[in-house]
């Protein structure tokens, strides 16, 4: 306990910590402007687009990336993705606005059927389709880095917490795919100027934490789980760490320090050029001549 | 002895098997983990060790959603 009030609203196992509502809040806003201070992730002046679904994670990035716009060092403002999915996003759009509102910020919402006219339901029906995961990762970084250069943007912050990060370095690893690994960290550069850094202050904040944030600060989040979701490698992974988990409460926090002491050597020893040039189709960058946009499209029958 | 119980937009009442019910003991009823869910006890955010009496409206939020 740090200031003595007893009404304790987490134990954690990681260091058997106990802390109240506010010092619970504290400690969480101190650590993403640590990680954001440590790994640079904004400068003075930035504009900084938030991929803002309306979950717990993007709603929690925009309330602590909002500290920083009320000080005036930076700009904000969101994009929310509507992938065209029934009874599901709908309530996701509705929160998204209502923060964006709620806080001054230039908003906009993008859908799937705008964009490449076709929705998530639609292409869910089509006898062809991949799983809805491959297309909603794809399409919607696709819509998020054109949104970033129709707002100006400088960076574009997403909500990855500590879990979603374990579990894509894990993925990666186990699946030896070493250029996606040096991919993953705080901040992603990318060689094309088309493609704005993406950073992640939330990375080493746990899941649940960010969960129990938006709860003790009353923040309305949609929580719902989406209705596409399947049995899918990383779930499989993220089974696997959350036992691991159990015993060793330390080993999300172990696995990201030491990835991140390896990713210098990683990148170092691992270097090569990516060709990056631009899509035949979209004009969108890509190291192919057709993006994984425009094939997955070709492949819908939308081309 | 009765609790309420709030969960996915349901609300039932819940007898009180003794004085030292925990949040904990309802997730396990409920086969849910405490890794998933936060609990509330009359409105304010509770750790799962905290006991229920009777009376209590206990609210349990799922906060990850698995896949
Ligand atoms: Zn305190
Ligand atoms: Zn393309």
């Amino acid at each position: 306990m740090k200031c003595g009030n007893p009404k304790i609203i987490i134990k954690r196992k990681q260091s058997g910590q106990t802390l109240c509502k506010s010092c619970f809040v504290e400690s969480i806003q101190k650590k993403a402007i640590k990680t954001i201070k440590q790994e640079n992730l904004i400068d003075k002046g930035d504009n900084v687009l938030v991929a803002l679904s309306g979950g717990k994670d993007s709603v929690a990035t925009l309330d602590i990336l909002n500290t920083y716009k009320e000080r005036n060092i930076i700009e904000l403002c969101a994009v929310t993705i509507d992938e065209g999915i029934a009874n599901y996003r709908n309530d996701g759009v509705a929160i998204a606005k209502k923060h964006a509102k709620r806080l001054g910020i230039e908003h906009k919402v993008v859908s799937f059927k705008y964009s490449f006219d076709i929705t998530l339901d639609e292409i869910m029906k089509n006898p062809n389709h991949r799983i809805s995961c491959s297309y909603c990762g794809v399409f919607r970084r696709w819509i998020i880095n054109r949104a970033a250069r129709d707002f100006e943007a400088d960076k574009i912050a997403t909500g990855h917490n500590l879990d979603d990060e374990v579990q894509a370095i894990l993925m990666n690893y186990l699946e030896g795919n070493i250029d996606n690994l040096t991919m993953i960290g705080a901040k992603t550069m990318s060689h094309s100027p088309l493609f704005r850094p993406k950073i992640k202050p939330l990375r080493e904040i746990p899941e649940r934490e960010i969960g129990l944030y938006t709860i003790a600060k009353d923040l309305d989040v949609h929580l719902a789980g989406c209705p596409y979701a399947q049995e899918s490698f990383r779930g499989e992974v993220s089974e696997i760490i959350k036992n691991l988990s159990k015993n060793h409460p330390t080993i999300m926090y172990s696995t990201l320090r030491g990835f991140d002491k390896i990713k210098l050597a990683l990148k170092k020893e691992h270097k090569h050029d990516f060709q990056f040039d631009t899509c035949i189709k979209c004009g969108e960058p890509s190291s192919n001549e057709i993006c994984r946009v425009c094939t997955f499209l070709d492949e819908l029958g939308k081309a | 002895m009765n609790f309420t119980l709030i969960f996915k937009n349901n609300k039932e009442t819940r007898s009180l098997a003794n004085d030292n019910t925990t949040i904990n003991d309802i997730l396990n009823d409920l086969d849910l983990s405490s890794e998933t869910v936060v609990a509330k006890k009359n409105g304010e955010i509770v750790i799962e060790d905290e006991k229920i009496q009777d009376g209590d409206e206990i609210q349990l939020i799922q906060i990850i959603y698995g896949g």
